[in-house]
């Protein structure tokens, strides 16, 4: 039997598909790369998804899983002709346990609906990347997804408590436990970032968090960079932890209001939308002393949400950023990378300075808590050429932000679009190192091959290995 | 081969998708089948990839663009501002030419031809009114039974308002053109007659020109460009002595308002055209129309797909309800389609069916014993997916009542 009537049998027709235009719509994610899509699968449980990673197996092609295809590095953008898993059909909420804070949930929930049917037991989940409205948990843990509230309350890893997991060779199994610290090597840490490279993730047990009492914002709009840059170290530095502490560049404020018209001061060369939680007395005390530490670096504006309808609208503002450049061209491309917070100032200007020599037009908006920067460039790629100025700039910025101390991506994942860059913030053993922990779960080397680690991770070739012994 | 007519998506409007994904929930079709290919984005991918010539126009092809709703709500949260809407209906053109058959041209007849003639529809008017005397429409199966059996009941003779003008009561302030719309004006004229009550009250005399003709919504969703056309060109001249045209179905007044895509002279008359609760409420803010007393208890709120997507109306409706004396209450907070989208039942009965129970459910839980909805299409929808005990009717019929009984208090 081929490929395709072999997952017919187990999924039937309907949720198995190979024609050539379903294989050329799934080649892509929101990224910039396309890949070749052998064919297409919606499993609804984890014994249909172990079948189809079996029936992968048997036809000898790798496996790649995919939630809501949101996701910018390509990481479910196959490299070579491979099974597509998509997890969107496995979208229940299985169990919430109020008490405990937990639930057991469907890959394929999305991230906010999550948090929305959440709604009346007062809690929610505290990862909000900026395209919740879409992406899918499984995504989120794929990724370990991001956003303007992780810097109180950590990234997607400090919120996964178990995951069901369905490995290379079509087994399942748990990963973790319902207590925070479980015996044994704690490997959610390692499955939480695999970008589907350890297994495809078919259930996962998130931790709630409670909706805070209270919640003040506030819009602050300042005359320079640096001083914008100045007011988020001082606050850092004075002990407080925002819930979320955002920072655009005029560029980006001025695109961003044309879209959404949040009355964003568009004349103010950057803009903090800070954010504060807590019991109302404390939450009144913290916002008094961001607007006191934004002023004494001059602030020429400072507005703050007088009800929740005004925050929604300055939130959306923020997360309409990588939307709202797309009035300008056709195509985007979204960096992520990290830098020490001391040192922001002096990598925007790098970054300014490359984009203005490559001929290329550079928008700023970044998690400024945790210097999380998403420098973002709007281009053509019908354009001859285009794409390759905009990909040897990336790299370049990715390079200055590294020798600056920082890292390669805070949040989108490394996938394909990353993986050759590893080599800067990662030695020869590092990556060896990474690229064993990789065997470990998945020796065939089947299990969204390409991405993450580059070519020739493994200190020895794989292939003589695999070959050699059979496996 | 790509694109065969003059109709073809424009190269622009395709390329402005940068493929982020935001507009995936939104969509029904995607939410309903979670397939990319069921999706805003994945049907634009597949429309791009005809048009880069590589990939044909096919059987698949014409399945993805067949099963979109054309509802637009991809629409409002695509930040990119993709005209979605605008795109399909080019789609379809192609799809016309290009995929032929029976059903294609039977339809064109129907929505190109059948509704762009008075006497057709006059016929097909008294036709149904005869057949619910008689209890004929109970013999009619699927979901063209549904329909017929959830239509008001046509009144004979047929009181169409095409033709008719209105003088206004009290002090005169202007002149208010009537769209009177095909199967509206046969099946709908008590919606009609509610608006011309509330704009005579408000002042103004009320023409509707005997010249127009249907809107040719249905037409151009159905690719049928070449009748759309000739419909929007005929409104155009129509329409144009007056500077101010009222319409009470979403979906023709979308159609109206997206006229510059379609004839010369079309954004004039876009421009001059209202859909008549943004009307009202306007009238209501200005102190020409009075804020009812009373309490009349809640009325759920169904957003017509073209109200809300299509033309980001969703404050006015509630607006009127609030002066009538209702309190509104929400019952979908993303204002997913009901499942009715034009003829749509037809071609996709199941995904249409699941569609209407989603948002009956939706209504029941609510526990109003009123849902108001400002679109015929939805209205039909509605009352099919319904249980006898919760009424369907348009929100300015609502307000029309509550005022009639004020004057006459
Ligand atoms: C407009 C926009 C804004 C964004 N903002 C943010 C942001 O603020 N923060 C942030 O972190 N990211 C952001 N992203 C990136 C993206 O949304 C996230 O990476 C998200 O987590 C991806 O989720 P998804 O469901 O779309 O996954 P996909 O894109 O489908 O997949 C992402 C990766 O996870 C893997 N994967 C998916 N499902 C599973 C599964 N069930 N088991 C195993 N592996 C799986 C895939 O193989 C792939 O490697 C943004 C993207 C866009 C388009
Ligand atoms: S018009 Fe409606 S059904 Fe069609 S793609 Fe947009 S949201 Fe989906
Ligand atoms: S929201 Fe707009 S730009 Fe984004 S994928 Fe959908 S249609 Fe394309």
């Amino acid at each position: 039997m081929d490929l395709v009537a072999e997952l017919e049998s187990v999924l039937g027709s309907e949720r198995v598909r190979a024609h050539p235009l379903d294989r050329r719509v799934f080649a892509k994610d929101a990224g910039v790369k396309t890949g070749p899509v052998a064919a297409i699968v919606f499993p609804e449980t984890a014994e249909e998804t172990a079948s189809c990673v079996r029936i992968a197996a048997e036809a000898g092609i790798p496996v790649v899983p995919r939630g809501a295809g949101t996701g910018l590095a390509g990481g479910a953008v196959p490299v070579e002709p491979a099974l597509l898993v998509v997890m969107t059909r496995m979208n229940r909420i299985f169990e919430v346990d109020e008490q405990g804070r937990t639930a057991w949930v469907g890959p394929g929930v999305i991230n906010l609906e999550l948090s929305k049917q959440l709604a009346s037991t007062g809690l929610h989940f505290a990862p909000d990347p900026s395209s919740q409205q879409s992406c899918t948990i499984g995504g989120n843990v794929g990724t370990n997804a991001g956003g303007p509230h992780c810097l109180a309350e950590g990234t997607t890893v400090a919120h996964i408590l178990a995951v069901e997991l369905v490995t290379v060779d079509g087994e399942i199994v748990v990963v973790g436990a319902e207590y925070p610290d479980p015996i044994g090597l704690d490997l959610r840490a390692v499955i939480v970032g695999s970008e589907g490279t350890l297994g495809i993730v078919t259930r996962v047990l998130v931790k709630l968090t409670e909706n805070p009492p209270a919640v003040g914002t506030l819009l602050l709009g300042f005359p320079t960079v640096d001083a914008a840059a100045a007011t988020v170290s001082e606050i850092i530095a004075s002990g407080l932890v925002p819930a979320a502490l955002e920072m655009m560049d005029r560029p980006m404020v001025r695109a961003v209001e044309n879209f959404v018209h949040a009355g964003y001061p568009t004349d103010a060369a950057a803009v903090l939308l800070a954010e504060v939680a807590g019991h109302p007395e404390g939450v009144r005390a913290e916002a008094e002393m961001i607007e006191r530490i934004a002023r004494s670096h001059g602030a020429t504006s400072v507005r703050t949400a007088a009800d929740d309808a005004e925050r929604a609208l300055l939130w959306k503002g923020r997360k309409s950023a990588f939307g709202a450049i797309a009035q300008s061209a056709p195509d985007y491309y979204l960096h992520d990378t990290v830098v020490p917070r001391t040192r922001l100032v002096e990598v925007l200007d790098a970054i300014y300075e490359i984009a203005a020599r490559h001929g290329i037009s550079l928008l700023n908006v970044f998690h400024a808590g945790d210097g999380n920067l998403h420098p973002l460039v709007s281009f053509d790629a019908s354009r001859p050429g285009e794409l390759d100025r905009v990909l040897a700039a990336a790299d370049e910025m990715v390079r200055v932000s590294v020798e600056a101390g920082g890292t390669l991506s805070g949040e989108h994942g490394i996938g394909l679009e990353k993986r050759d860059l590893m080599g800067l913030v990662f030695s020869a053993d590092d990556l060896d190192a990474q690229a064993r922990l990789r065997e470990a779960f998945d020796p065939t080397g089947r299990m969204n091959p390409g991405k993450v680690l580059p070519e020739g991770s493994r200190c020895f070739d794989r292939a003589a290995v695999s070959g050699g012994t059979g496996r | 081969m790509s694109w065969v007519t003059d109709f073809a998506p424009e190269r622009d409007d395709l390329d402005s998708c940068v493929t982020c994904g935001l507009c995936l929930p939104f969509c029904p079709t995607f939410r309903l089948t979670g397939d990319e290919t069921a999706s805003p984005r994945g049907r634009l991918a597949a429309i791009l990839a005809v048009a880069r010539g590589e990939q044909p126009v096919d059987e698949r092809f014409d399945e993805m663009m067949s099963f979109c709703l054309q509802c637009r709500a991809c629409e409002p949260p695509c930040p990119s501002m993709v005209p979605y809407g605008k795109i399909q209906e080019r789609v379809r053109a192609e799809l016309l030419v290009q995929r032929p058959s029976l059903r294609r041209f039977l339809r064109r007849l129907v929505l190109g031809r059948g509704l762009a003639s008075p006497t057709m529809l006059r016929t097909a008017g008294i036709g149904v009114a005869v057949a619910q005397r008689l209890g004929l429409t109970r013999l009619v199966g699927g979901p063209t039974g549904r329909s017929l059996r959830a239509l008001r009941r046509v009144s004979l003779p047929l009181r169409p308002t095409r033709g008719r003008s209105w003088e206004p009561r009290g002090t005169p302030v202007g002149t208010v053109a009537l769209f009177s719309g095909c199967v509206m004006d046969v099946w709908f004229t008590p919606v009609h007659e509610a608006l011309v009550d509330v704009l005579r009250v408000a002042g103004y005399r009320v023409v509707a020109p005997a010249s127009q003709v249907c809107c040719g919504a249905l037409a151009a969703h159905d690719g049928a460009a070449f009748d759309a056309v000739r419909m929007a060109a005929h409104n155009v001249r129509a329409f144009a002595e007056v500077d101010l045209v009222v319409v009470d179905a979403a979906g023709c007044g979308a159609h109206l308002r997206d006229y510059g895509h379609w004839v010369d002279g079309g954004a004039e008359l876009a421009a001059k055209t209202v859909d008549a609760t943004v009307l009202v409420a306007r009238l209501l803010d200005d102190g020409a129309l009075p804020e009812l007393e009373g309490d009349r208890g809640e009325v759920a709120v169904q957003d017509p797909c073209h109200l809300r997507h299509a033309q980001r109306i969703v404050e006015e409706p509630r607006r009127v309800l609030r002066a009538a004396g209702y309190v509104p209450v929400e019952i979908d907070d993303l204002g997913l389609c009901c499942g009715a989208a034009g003829i749509y039942g037809l071609s996709y009965p199941d995904t249409s069916a699941e569609l209407g129970r989603r948002k009956a459910a939706q209504v029941r839980d609510s526990g109003a014993s009123v849902v108001a909805s400002a679109n015929p299409g939805c209205e039909l929808q509605l009352r099919g997916h319904l249980d006898v005990g919760i009424e369907v009717r348009h929100p300015i019929e609502l307000y029309r009542d509550a005022l009639l009984d004020e004057l006459t208090a």
